[in-house]
């Protein structure tokens, strides 16, 4: 009989998992299990910082006139670019609108596939990503089996699948629920989803909430997209995230309050953390890709 | 996109049912009417008999007394917001106190989901066949979910068990008209307000709530059949000590489109 594998001895029950995530909010030191994974390594490297100039972006709120809401998604699918490409604000309504773009000259659409897939199934494997901020993730069983069943294409592993993170995003750590989604079910239309206008995507809806929650904490909600294209230089990564908006049955809907808009630290943290982490990971996903690229099990 | 508002109460000291269920429905159902605001439909379920927790249980694990729940639904989160949290205080909010045990009540932001049920009509009398999936029994099946168990999978599951029962419940197969998953919204995790207002002490949170309709009171056999099938189901999803299911006779308060699924 196989022994258990590490990537299903790590799964937690719920309350388990929400019992771990205090400790593992304070980036504890690798545990001995952890320490002797082979892709242990990446967790103790130098992560580089951003661009100061692409970092500056994000220093001061875009112009709201310029944004789009996510009923507008779609124009993501269009040649060129939108107005704003990288930035922050608040919308009109009081959601929070983040834009960012990368492009990686080293990452295939292949990569990213495997990389959102990959990463969820043990709290290593997102810490690495970036040490300095993610705390853990998990899946509950059900996910975990959809991930690591053979028969799902790379690309479409995690719809459905929820990622439990544990990440912070400049405003203190928190758990993030991120109900990952197809791009249909997304709201895209998927009569223009093809190359060159789009490669890949990853996203879908999430719910956050601190860790340290009280009986006033706030669960706040957003949608995040990942969309990838081709780019001269090699793959244009442009992220979106519409907070304040959930995904009610396949379409954006605001849960604001009357009056209520999503509080500018958050959206600008968030702005922040996502530039940071999206260096760090066009930096190390060649080289972890190269090591354990197109397999779930190590 | 819809989204309703359940609210399952139990009345107040010194009031007998008949006494609460004739209240809302002749004087908060009539305040409802007059100060609509953006209510889409608005449905009262008068209870008219039920079971909390299980045979095995030696004693109650829960408030075992429900005499009603309402279910308001809006056309989007935004109405919901308005109407609730109208900028000067409704008569409806305030009327609460004067029939329902509000520290008691249990509140569930819930989007809607039918579940395809085998036999939306009768066979012996279906008449026209235009209307279908209504019913004059309404049960409501709040099912706690175990604590070990992660909320995506708890939906997956209920669902893999309830076909499961319905294969094991044959009387039920037959009679059930309709079938509703109610799924608690995250939003409702915001409801400090309304715990708040009603001065509700830790109240349980259902993840959902199951509608199931059949054709007369006399059918409350069947959904017994199917409710001991759905707890033998042999992967753990929820807390039956802490569930429970009311039979109802719904009462139409506010609905704009006849015709329309009960």
């Amino acid at each position: 009989m196989n022994a258990v594998i590490r990537e299903q001895a790590v799964q937690l029950d719920y309350r388990d998992w929400q019992a771990s995530t205090r400790r593992k909010a304070d980036r504890p030191a690798l545990t001995p299990e952890e320490a002797a994974r082979p892709f242990a390594k990446y967790y103790h490297e130098d992560i580089p910082a951003p661009d100061p100039a692409h970092l500056a972006l994000m220093d001061q709120p875009c112009d709201p006139q310029l944004a789009i809401g996510p009923e507008r998604m779609n124009d993501l699918l269009a040649p060129g670019e939108l107005d704003v490409e990288i930035g922050w604000c608040n919308l009109a309504n009081g959601a929070g609108f983040i834009a960012n773009r990368m492009i990686y000259p080293d990452i295939t659409p292949a990569m990213v596939d495997w990389w959102f897939a990959w990463h969820p199934l043990e709290d290593l494997r997102y810490r690495i990503w970036y040490p300095p901020q993610h705390g853990g993730i998990m899946v509950s069983p059900e996910g975990r089996r959809r991930l690591l069943d053979p028969l799902v294409p790379m690309h479409e592993k995690n719809w459905g699948v929820v990622h439990h993170v544990t990440e912070n995003c400049n405003c203190g750590m928190e758990n993030i629920d991120i109900h990952f989604v197809s791009p249909r079910e997304f709201g895209f239309d998927m009569t223009r989803w093809r190359e060159p206008h789009v490669s890949t995507f990853a996203g879908g809806f999430g719910w956050a909430v601190a860790v340290d929650r009280t009986d006033e904490s706030i669960t706040a909600p957003a949608l995040m997209c990942h969309i990838f294209r081709r780019h001269p230089r090699g793959l244009e990564h442009r992220t979106r995230f519409w907070m304040g908006y959930r995904l009610s049955q396949g379409r954006p809907e605001l849960t604001l309050p009357p009056g209520v808009a999503v509080p500018a630290p958050a959206v600008q943290g968030l702005a922040r953390h996502n530039v940071c982490e999206f260096t760090r990971w066009g930096q190390f996903l060649p080289r972890i890709y190269q090591e354990f690229g197109g397999r779930m099990l190590c | 996109m819809p989204i309703k508002l359940m609210a399952a109460s139990r009345r107040r000291p010194g009031l007998t049912r008949a006494e609460y269920q004739r209240y809302i429905e002749f004087y908060h159902g009539t305040i409802a009417r007059q100060e609509r605001l953006k209510i889409r439909s608005y449905v009262q379920n008068h209870v008219t008999d039920g079971a909390f927790g299980t045979l095995a249980d030696e004693t109650h694990r829960q408030v075992a007394d429900r005499d009603a729940v309402v279910e308001l639904q809006f056309d989007s989160f935004r109405d919901m917001l308005e109407t609730l949290e109208p900028a000067t205080p409704s008569a409806a909010s305030q009327d609460g106190r004067f029939f329902a045990d509000e520290r008691h009540n249990v509140i569930v932001m819930a989007e809607e989901e039918d579940v395809a049920v085998a036999a939306p009509l009768p066979t012996f009398n279906p008449g026209l066949g235009i209307v279908r999936g209504v019913g004059a029994l309404k049960v409501l099946h709040y099912i706690m979910r175990a604590d070990e168990v992660y909320r995506e999978d708890y939906y997956t599951l209920w669902r893999d068990a309830h076909d499961y029962a319905l294969q094991r419940a044959p009387y039920a197969r037959e009679q059930l008209r309709r079938c509703v998953m109610n799924r608690r919204c995250q939003a409702n995790d915001n409801d400090a307000a309304a715990r708040k207002h009603f001065k509700m002490v830790d109240p349980p949170v259902y993840d959902l709530v199951a509608a199931h309709w059949y054709d007369t009171q006399e059918h409350a056999g069947a959904f017994r059949q199917y409710e001991e099938a759905l707890r033998s189901y042999p992967r753990p999803f929820a807390d039956w000590s802490k569930s429970f299911y009311l039979y109802t006779r719904q009462v139409v308060i506010i609905r704009d489109t006849p015709g329309g699924p009960a």
